[in-house]
């Protein structure tokens, strides 16, 4: 216990009683009822009390300092700061069986959302867990193995929801995470699962202290640094599993949690793992208590999961200056060397004739009530002005997020960096949302100016860290994911409110090209293509950046100019893709990603490599997305991150060192 | 000294809490091979990157051939001197010729062609340093010597009349260590080239260099020749440990812990 905690935790710890009395008196001012509850003699208030709002106060310490330790201990084995229980698939994994089970076998729920939620997160945690064996658990390959099976999992989710053509507002509220409880039985659940978790955490804390040297320095000191991690990991799943099933998706305690007690002087591993729960016990306790406070005595206004992401956000970016030194994502060789293409303009050849094939098949063939159908010349022309400008749309924002990617990619010398993940798209979501509410009945432009705006602001806050020339390139994803996280918070917690304006929301949200016109496509296809002739003129930049700030300055870049440049080139291609596809789609991680896998080495094939893919995905998505769930048209976001990520998740599982 | 390359006056470093140079004035010659030697935490690395404009000086100035180094251009800069991590950086999938064509940059720029002095000075920077038998490999598949040659080469292609390196035969074996080092030498006595290179081995820096700066603590402990240095009474000065001097039968000297 660092002297920084003793004083700071106790006034939180009392704000969040005050806040909890608050709710309760409100409730009921006086005449609390005795232990123990009996239901048959108490009145409605009482029981109010007794069964809603005290477990409600329990399970948020409860599930905050699951969080807490789930996180931590991720942190820890990942050695990775941004690693949180969301990095490993988790909530996603619960949530795409939740979703599955609701609509296609209800009876699956009998027993409870716990046991569905349950194999759920464990499946995908072991899928994600089958990736890292085979690279001794290695942390780059873990997050990015996890970011996909959360992102394939919670794409099929919402397709599978949006293809019956029907909406659940409960999951809906369930994604945010609401604390709403009826009675003891989560608050029991969760307790034990903690307490046997806690024993675990300080049976491991050794080990990790270890582990913290390295893989290679641990077993050095004859540890098995692979069952070390296996276990936990194990013991952070069934922590985030267990919260997930229970209360939904929480996010940002198990991230913020392990950080601010670093930044309370938590030195080593022990005190980590110890303040970690405790910060998110307390954490998730001030969030509900002002959830409940907002809400007043009628009811939930949004759920708090949503809260704590809009407080965890700009945490998280305030806490970024004082966070001590940490491994660095991607100093431990994840993927082994990539290989490299020995005549990539052949590759590119190729991919430029595949992308234009894929179109022209594309429009011809069609799907009607009866079946297939390939178009005879007629109607092909008849088609062809209705067709083409979707598929030149969604062609040119797929590559626009693939070059925003690679340039982000190769600017940061990190494989996880993306527009998704760099807060671009998560600004640029914020300002739709905001433009939804400030203007009344705002047109396609105004909208797209709010767009652009929002994915502006948010790269002025990130470019402000990138702009320092000492910032690693870590923290700069670090702040990324705080707005991302906070951008998505805020959308949840508008979606939870069910007016007119968030069915608005979840619509553009999960992105559709379906009212694009022949102009609005014609701006994308040459705001594309201007980011593509830029990016290929600083190709000296993109070749020299991946080596470091200290070669580039070494030979004499103009360090922060090109920054600035290069950040500002990535959030222009991103707000004018947004705008059509939604933040959802994932191409700008894929595309860069992939187009370096199959070979494309140099900067400059990289980037068209990747423009290329990028823009194939989206094109196979928009006819996926037409096809699949008709006559109703499924989101062309979620399908472009449908077809990409199980591509990724394939080829990471193959490769070997 | 009258021709001194950089002209160090008052320098001060400070990072937050600490400072981590204490007002030095010091002239280092050019043409010269000039090793920047002193126990860990010495600052020496620290001075280097000040020299390299990696790292900004808080007090003082610094000047680079008559000129304070902050009135430079970045690429002005580059081409005169040429600075080498301590830690060279992976390079991800990418070919010796095409590291070494980085150096490059200052000359051509962004958007400038790369043209036949270009190709050039890539070739000739790769003969020199002995690796265009891996030109098309790929630099993350070399040995650690090979390696360290390939960036060698890309430093000698930005044709910089200055090199700076950061402890360059840290992680290499002995006979590498000796390459590398008689590269080093080889550049500035037959090209005329001025190189300050950070060492951790007193012998190696005695052996090879021509003029030797000490740090210790952050401050100057003594500048001089080899010679100079070689004696026990400097030696312990600078490492604060009782040093012996063995004379070797050609009359080189070597030092041992006593």
């Amino acid at each position: 216990m660092t002297r920084r905690a003793i004083f700071t935790l106790p006034v939180v710890a009392v704000l969040a009683l005050c806040l909890w009395l608050l709710a309760a008196f409100r409730l009921l001012p006086g005449d609390w009822p005795a232990w123990p509850f009996d239901p048959g003699t108490m009145s409605v208030p009482q029981i109010l009390l007794a069964f809603g709002l005290m477990p409600r106060g329990a399970i948020a310490l409860v599930a905050g300092a699951a969080l807490g330790l789930s996180g931590a201990l991720l942190q820890a084995v990942l050695r990775n700061p941004v690693a949180d229980p969301t990095t490993l698939g988790i909530s996603g994994g619960a949530q795409l069986a939740l979703v599955a089970a609701t609509i296609l076998s209800p009876g699956l729920l009998e027993h409870g959302r716990w046991p569905v939620a349950l194999v759920g997160a464990g499946l995908a945690a072991g899928l994600v867990m089958a990736i890292g064996a085979r690279r001794a658990f290695a942390p780059v390959t873990m997050v990015i193995a996890g970011m996909m099976v959360a992102m394939t999992a919670s794409a099929i989710a919402t397709a599978i929801t949006l293809s019956r053509g029907k909406y659940l507002l409960s999951l809906v509220i369930w994604n945010g995470g609401s604390l709403v409880q009826q009675d003891w039985s989560g608050v029991r659940v969760l307790a034990a699962v903690l307490g046997c978790a806690g024993i675990g955490a300080a049976l491991l804390a050794r080990p990790l202290r270890v582990l913290s040297l390295g893989a290679v320095g641990a077993q050095g000191l004859g540890m098995n640094v692979a069952a070390m991690r296996l276990a936990a990991v194990v013991v952070a799943v069934v922590l985030a599993a267990a919260v997930s099933a229970e209360l939904g998706l929480i996010g940002f305690v198990g991230l913020a949690a392990p950080a601010l007690a670093r930044s309370m002087g938590a030195r080593t591993m022990a005190q980590v793992l110890a303040l970690s729960p405790m910060i998110g016990a307390l954490v998730l306790s001030v969030c509900d208590g002002m959830v409940m406070a907002l809400a007043g005595a009628t009811g939930e206004m949004f759920p708090t999961g949503a809260l704590t992401g809009l407080i965890g956000g700009p945490l998280l970016i305030w806490l970024l200056p004082r966070l001590r030194g940490s491994t660095p994502p991607g100093t431990e060789a994840g993927e082994g060397p990539g290989v490299r293409l020995a005549h990539p303009g052949r590759v590119l050849a190729g991919l430029a004739a595949l992308a234009l094939a894929a179109a022209l098949v594309l429009v011809w063939v069609g799907r009607l009530p009866g079946g297939w159908a390939v178009l005879d010349w007629d109607s092909f022309r008849a088609f062809l002005p209705l067709r083409l400008p979707r598929l030149v749309a969604a062609g040119a924002a797929g590559a626009a997020l693939a070059l925003a990617g690679a340039v982000l990619q190769r600017l940061t010398a990190n494989p996880l960096a993306s527009p998704e993940v760099l807060g671009v798209s998560g600004g640029a979501s914020m300002g739709y949302a905001a433009t939804l509410y400030l203007v009344t009945a705002p047109g396609q432009a105004v909208l797209g100016l709010g767009t652009m705006l929002g994915g502006m602001a948010a790269l002025v806050l990130v470019a402000n860290y990138a702009r320092r020339r000492d910032m690693p390139a870590e923290r700069v994803l670090l702040a990324g994911v705080a707005v991302s996280a906070m951008a998505a918070a805020l959308l949840s917690a508008i979606m939870a409110t069910g007016s007119a304006q968030s069915w608005q929301v979840l619509a553009w949200l999960s992105g559709s090209s379906s009212t694009i016109g022949a102009a609005q496509a014609g701006t994308l296809a040459a705001m594309a293509l201007g980011v593509l002739v830029a990016a290929l003129l600083v190709r000296r930049w993109l070749q020299v950046l991946p080596l470091g700030a200290e070669v580039a300055a070494g030979v004499g870049l103009p360090l922060v100019g090109a920054r600035l440049g290069l950040i500002a080139l990535a959030g222009i291609a991103t707000g004018a893709a947004t705008v059509l596809i939604g933040p959802l789609s994932f191409v700008g991680l894929m595309a860069p990603h992939l187009a370096r896998r199959i070979g494309l080495a140099r900067a400059q094939d990289h980037v068209l490599g990747a423009a290329l893919i990028g823009a194939i995905l989206m094109i196979a998505a928009d006819f996926g997305a037409r096809m699949a769930g008709f006559p109703y048209e499924l989101p062309l976001g979620l399908f472009a991150s449908l077809l990409g990520a199980p591509w990724l998740i394939w080829l990471m599982m193959r490769m070997r060192r | 000294m009258t021709d001194a390359l950089f002209r160090i006056r008052g320098l001060c470093v400070d990072v937050p809490g600490r400072r981590l140079i204490h007002g030095i004035d010091l002239d280092l010659p050019g043409r010269q091979m000039v090793a920047l030697i002193g126990h860990n935490g010495s600052s020496k690395s620290t001075l280097l990157k000040v020299l390299a404009r990696q790292i900004a000086h808080s007090a003082g100035s610094v000047a680079f051939a008559g000129r304070a180094i902050t009135d430079y251009s970045a690429r002005d800069y580059a081409r005169r001197l040429a600075f080498m991590p301590q830690t060279t950086p992976p390079a991800e999938g990418m070919t010796v010729r095409e590291l070494v064509a980085l150096g490059r940059y200052p000359w051509h720029g962004a958007l400038g062609r790369f043209g036949p002095d270009d190709h050039a000075a890539v070739d000739g920077a790769m003969a020199e340093c002995g690796v265009v038998a891996f030109a098309d490999q790929l630099v993350d598949t070399l040995s650690g010597g090979e390696r360290q040659r390939c960036w060698l080469a890309m430093m000698v292609a930005q044709q910089a009349g200055t090199l700076l390196l950061d402890e360059p035969i840290s992680a290499l074996d002995i006979a590498h260590q000796v390459e590398v080092l008689s590269l080093v030498r080889r550049m500035c006595h037959d090209q005329g080239r001025t190189a300050i290179v950070v060492l951790h081995e007193v012998n190696m820096a005695a052996r090879f260099c021509d003029h030797v700066v000490a740090m210790k603590a952050g401050r100057l402990a003594l500048q001089g020749s080899p010679d100079e240095l070689m004696r026990p009474e400097a030696l312990e000065h600078v490492y604060g440990l009782p040093m012996q001097v063995l004379l070797r039968g050609d009359g080189g000297r070597v030092a041992v812990p006593a």
